[in-house]
């Protein structure tokens, strides 16, 4: 990361092939567009390279930095355009998935991971989940979300909350090789 | 222990972390978490959690052209400076474009007290929160503070405490001062506690001013008093 915040654009590629596929991944879970999700990301990446300087180790990881201005760019785009209606394409994603070989140490301790964390999703009670998700991977805010399941403000909150602290019991450390580079 | 009015933010650290609070709300709650060391533990406690949120997403490939299109851009940018760590811009006093009838008014600009900037905790270098200059003889127990992030060209929002009711049939509505120009900017109503909000949407990067009057329900499109509020980007 300090040859990329050096300016470095090939620093930069190698940071892009490091956490390019989990940024669009997590752009197309929410739009679930891929042009859409194409954009999100390029804007994303731009936006770190522009922003390099910015960022500080001390409030976590290269990825969680990354991973956190594509949410938000989805966000905005999600509220912008208010493409809630979206449509899943199906053939060209199912295609282009990452096959399933471990290929490197950090691959196979980022699968246990992802594994990890969608047991602990699933493990929570459904309306807590369902919560959790419409919030962040849908985009909607909680009044949108209460409106939707005909609930209180205060209950989708509190849900959201309570998910996020079973979660966090459930959730155990998993050291990413290189994830701070 | 509990910051003022913690009731209010009590249940907010899930929705604050999920991106799931309008941005007003957003900011009340940042502003609240400056005070209330229950609630920054609290969302430091969950954050783990939220964060690991985009690790459970299915990995699907990007396209090849991405990749490409991107690397195009950064080596077309790749002699342009970066944008720094967030500095304090030279304060200045833009020239204002209000009504000739108001420029005798400008002497109020004499009773505006109260300047200040503070960084958010936790904000980092990404968050400037720039307290407003007040005119205290119009609004004697009003406070505001504008938060903006970056350079500010995704907006910025304006919270303000404190406001005395601007009168039947007014509201109070935002402006942007670049230059010699004024726009107009959303309107916004205080609570029964005085308190208001208001997002800027504009790209604030080049805007030297945010102020703030109290104009008719459905907002002016040139200021009909002098800011009762001003803050300085």
């Amino acid at each position: 990361m300090q040859l990329v915040q050096g300016g470095s654009p090939r620093a930069f590629e190698l940071l892009y092939d490091r956490h390019g596929g989990a940024a669009f991944s997590l752009a197309y879970r929410m739009v679930g567009n891929r042009v859409t999700a194409e954009d999100i990301t390029q804007e994303a990446f731009l936006s770190i390279w522009r922003s390099r300087l910015r960022y500080d180790q001390a409030r976590g990881s290269v990825r969680t930095w990354v991973l956190g201005i594509v949410h938000n760019r989805a966000i905005d785009q999600l509220r912008r355009g208010m493409v809630h209606d979206r449509r899943r394409e199906t053939l060209d994603g199912v295609e282009e998935r990452f096959e399933a070989r471990e290929r490197t140490d950090v691959e196979a301790a980022r699968r246990e991971d992802a594994r990890g964390v969608h047991d602990a999703l699933g493990t929570l009670p459904e309306e807590q989940r369902r919560t959790i998700e419409l919030a962040y991977f849908g985009g909607f805010s909680h009044s949108q979300i209460a409106e939707m399941l005909e609930m209180p403000i205060g209950t989708v909150k509190g849900r959201m909350r309570l998910g996020l602290e079973k979660m966090r019991k459930q959730l155990t450390d998993v050291v990413i090789p290189g994830e701070l580079a | 222990m509990t910051g003022p009015d913690h009731a209010r933010f009590a249940d907010d650290a899930g929705a604050y972390l999920l991106g799931a609070l309008e941005e007003t709300e957003r900011v009340a709650f940042e502003l609240h978490m400056e005070s209330c060391p229950d609630c920054r533990d609290e969302v430091e406690r969950l954050r783990p959690a939220a964060e690991a949120l985009p690790r459970a997403v299915e990995q699907v490939s990007p396209p090849e052209r991405l990749r490409a299109s991107i690397m195009d851009a950064v080596r077309d940018e790749g002699d342009a400076a970066p944008e720094p760590r967030r500095e304090r811009r030279r304060l200045r006093l833009p020239s204002l474009g209000f009504r000739p009838a108001l420029a005798g008014a400008m002497l109020v600009v004499g009773l505006l007290v109260g300047f200040g900037v503070s960084q958010l905790a936790g904000g980092g270098d990404d968050v400037r929160t720039i307290s407003a200059k007040v005119d205290d003889a119009r609004l004697p127990t009003a406070s505001a503070q504008l938060r903006v992030e970056g350079d500010g060209d995704d907006g910025a929002a304006l919270t303000a405490e404190g406001l005395p009711d601007p009168g039947a049939g007014r509201v109070y509505q935002a402006w942007i001062a670049t230059g010699d120009k004024i726009a107009p900017a959303p309107t916004f109503v205080a609570d029964r506690d005085g308190s208001g909000s208001v997002a800027l949407p504009e790209d604030l990067s080049g805007a030297d001013a945010v102020l703030v009057t109290r104009e008719r329900r459905g907002g002016a499109r040139v200021p009909g008093e002098m800011p009762v509020m001003r803050v300085d980007l």
